[in-house]
């Protein structure tokens, strides 16, 4: 009789451990596959600000407003200020 | 009938039997043909999965995404597998970005529907779980900076597993990663089950590529050849921007158009030879220096734009034509200023073919530079023996030879860099996933090309080019100074010469006193009334600087801009710019900015900056020696190269902001 109560006991605690297992797999998954859908939510992203800041489309409507690339003449390089 | 004892004796028997046939197939199944029955179960059962592994990344020389790779889906639909379809299809529509109604046709009228998309997992999100809608991920390449340097960094195979051009597939097995392995089981009806422990193997991803192009100027010199195909009805043309210091490669643009259609992601700079005109004067001038053939004061007589050049000994006769005419005689100094293929010609007859080969052997011509790309040119330079008489002279003005931009790039380098020929690079780093470095690129010395002196003596004479009286006057800049050479070489298309068809072209070196870029700007087939270098490629080349320096790219150190030309005039109000006045600066400080200690020589420790402001981070890694360049705003998250790495001075570390 108490052989049959440590088996049983012995399979409850196996197949609780297999079902937590799987859950946490299955929950693993679901966030992977989360972190990818957002990674490439990101990318695009990233893709959209990148080719509407790149200088094709800022210089093209740079010029549309009547502004231009400076001549090096119409620049000064500061030099870094100390910290204060 | 036989007696009872017997009976049972002969059902004992036959029980017994039957045990030893139970037994020994059991036996059988087990211990003689137990492999095969277990390789079959295991068959039935189990499924072993190839685990794609992530292809790398290709960065610029400043961490800047140009080629990544992510997960994509295709989804099946099965139509009489989904539960609730007025729910579903609009569903389906929304996250595809379909109209409801396609798809509630195709609902209607088709059994299995398949949408290639390749959709983002954001996209399929919403439709996981979703009975009778089936999703399958691939990996596929990214490019979050739109078509930027495609031509250098070239296309994968259609199922994006391996690299077919350009630097995809120069590094193809340093960016291919490790296919993980997966043992998962299956159900008689095949379906998988989840298993917490089904991975064998990891897939291990590919390592990143940091090329050496920088992605600022990079898109500065694709705009300056789509202008210069408009500006100058050009058929196309090439920019090569290089550093000379260390050979790395800054931008590579190529356009060519064909049948009216402009392509964009050729690799010519590598690939297409030209010839080079009068870019190539200065090769033949460093033959005549070096060799001592030429002083400072020995000269030629011009002829006054047109010469008749005997060519063979029984009279033959090429005739000569100098764009700018020149009466009285001709230094070589004077020669390269104005461009006089007569003064050349002359001049190259001082050297014999041997020695103008080997100078222009020297300079990398005619062999393959070694760049990390699949497909280099080499150029086209023929052995001496089959030159004929013209050939020196041919040769001293830029045709007869065929030179690729990387090549004329890396010759022009070598001249800036005193001399030293140095191998051109398009890979500055290799990282593993991790962002551990395993390559650095180190500058690689060919040969000398010539001595230190002669090439600042030919230095010199790019510099009276851009002076009044020069060929490129117009191109030079108000405060700083540039030097070059043009060249405006008549074109040969299928053996032929043809005329009114030119290649204009323009070698710059800038600065002069302290060069950091070597810029190659190639225009093909100019159609307007203007098509010399001078008139094409060099104001091409001013624009590319101007916007350079007014840019936030970190291919130049302003530290090192800081001599204004000695003849620059002084800043004034101009455009309704105010003045500024720098002695009002009570906090300036001089820089190169003393450096912190716990440096080894020539080399300092990134700080590491996470969590302070853009403005002490700046101010930390300057005084370590460091060139910063800054993406985004706010806190610093990193910085490129990592904190705690060594790094030479002057390396450009990139601070990433929130």
């Amino acid at each position: 009789m108490v052989w049959l109560l440590v088996f049983l006991a012995v399979a409850v605690v196996i197949q609780s451990r297999q079902a937590s297992a799987i859950a946490t797999s299955r929950r693993l998954g679901q966030l992977e596959e989360q972190r990818g859908a957002l990674e490439a939510e990101k990318a695009a992203l990233e893709r959209t600000i990148r080719l509407a800041s790149s200088r094709r489309e800022l210089g093209a409507r740079a010029a549309q407003l009547g502004l231009h690339f400076p001549q090096d003449s119409e620049f000064t390089n500061f030099r870094l200020p100390a910290e204060r | 009938m036989a007696k009872p004892a017997v009976r049972l004796t002969l059902i004992e028997l036959v029980l017994a039997l039957g045990a030893v046939l139970v037994v020994g197939r059991a036996a059988q199944l087990q211990l003689i043909d137990g492999a095969t029955w277990r390789a079959e179960a295991d068959r039935v059962r189990k499924e072993t999965l190839v685990l794609a592994a992530r292809r790398g990344g290709i960065y610029d020389r400043n961490g800047v995404a140009l080629a990544l790779t992510q997960e994509y889906f295709e989804v099946g639909v099965a139509p009489n597998e989904l539960r609730d379809r007025s729910e579903d299809v609009p569903a389906i529509a929304a996250a595809l970005g379909m109209p409801v109604s396609r798809v509630a046709a195709e609902v209607r009228t088709r059994k299995w529907i398949g949408y290639r998309g390749p959709f983002s997992g954001f996209q399929v999100r919403p439709l996981r779980g979703m009975h009778g809608v089936h999703i399958d991920g691939h990996f596929a390449r990214h490019y979050p900076a739109g078509s930027l340097a495609r031509g250098v960094i070239g296309a994968l195979s259609a199922d994006s597993a391996r690299g077919v051009s350009g630097v995809e597939v120069a590094l193809d097995s340093t960016l291919t990663g490790v296919p993980g392995l997966a043992v998962v089981l299956k159900d008689r009806a095949g379906r998988r089950y989840a298993s917490p422990a089904r991975n064998e193997r990891e897939p291990a991803a590919g390592r990143d590529v940091y090329l050496t192009i920088d992605a600022e100027l990079q898109e500065i010199a694709e705009r300056a050849m789509d202008d210069a195909i408009t500006e100058y009805q050009a058929s196309g043309g090439d920019v090569v921007v290089l550093d000379p210091s260390t050979g790395e490669l800054l931008a590579l643009a190529s356009r060519q158009t064909v049948d009216g259609t402009v392509i964009t992601n050729k690799a010519s700079f590598f690939t297409d030879p030209f010839q080079p005109g009068s870019t190539a004067k200065l090769f033949t001038a460093a033959a005549l220096l070096a060799r001592h053939r030429v002083d400072s004061t020995d000269a030629v007589f011009a002829e006054n734009g047109v010469w008749e050049m005997s060519v063979t000994s029984r009279g033959d006769t090429r005739i000569i034509h100098d764009a700018h005419k020149s009466t009285g005689d001709l230094t070589l100094a004077q020669a390269i200023q104005v461009s006089s293929n007569i003064a050349m010609a002359k001049f190259s007859q001082r050297l014999t073919a041997l020695e103008q080969f080997e100078a222009l052997r020297d300079f990398g011509f005619g062999s393959p530079t070694g760049v990390e790309y699949p497909s280099e040119s080499r150029g086209g330079l023929r052995p001496p023996e089959k030159w004929d008489g013209y050939s020196k002279a041919s040769i001293a003005m830029g045709y007869e030879f065929l030179v690729t931009p990387i090549q004329l790039a890396a010759a022009y380098a070598s001249i800036a860099n005193d001399g030293i020929l140095l191998t051109p690079s398009l890979v500055r780093e290799v990282r593993d996933p991790s962002g551990r470095v395993l390559y650095r690129h180190q500058p690689e010395p060919v040969r000398r090309a010539v001595p230190s002196v002669v090439a600042a003596r030919l230095r010199a004479y790019l510099g009276s080019v851009v002076a009044e009286g020069g060929t490129a006057e117009g191109a030079q800049l108000r405060d700083y100074s540039l030097i070059g050479k043009t060249g405006t070489a008549v074109r040969n298309e299928g053996g032929v010469y043809k005329a009114g068809t030119y290649t204009a072209s323009f070698a710059a070196i800038f600065p002069a006193n302290d060069p950091q870029l070597v810029m190659i700007v190639k225009v093909d087939n100019p159609g307007g009334v203007r098509v010399y270098g001078g008139q094409t490629a060099a104001p091409i080349t001013k624009n590319m600087l101007e916007e350079a320096l007014a840019a936030r790219t970190s291919a130049i150190d302003r530290r090192r801009l800081s001599e204004r030309r000695p003849d620059a005039p002084a800043v004034g109000p101009r455009s309704g710019i105010a003045p500024v006045d720098v002695a009002s600066h009570d906090q300036i400080v001089s820089l190169p900015l003393p450096t912190d200690s716990g440096e080894s020589k020539g080399q300092s420790l990134v700080p590491n900056v996470a969590g302070t402001t853009l403005r002490r981070a700046a101010n930390a890694l300057h005084r370590r020696g460091f060139r910063v360049a800054l993406r985004g705003a706010g806190t610093v998250l990193r910085t490129t190269p990592a904190a705690g790495e060594s790094e030479r001075y002057g390396t450009v570390v990139t601070v990433w902001a929130e």
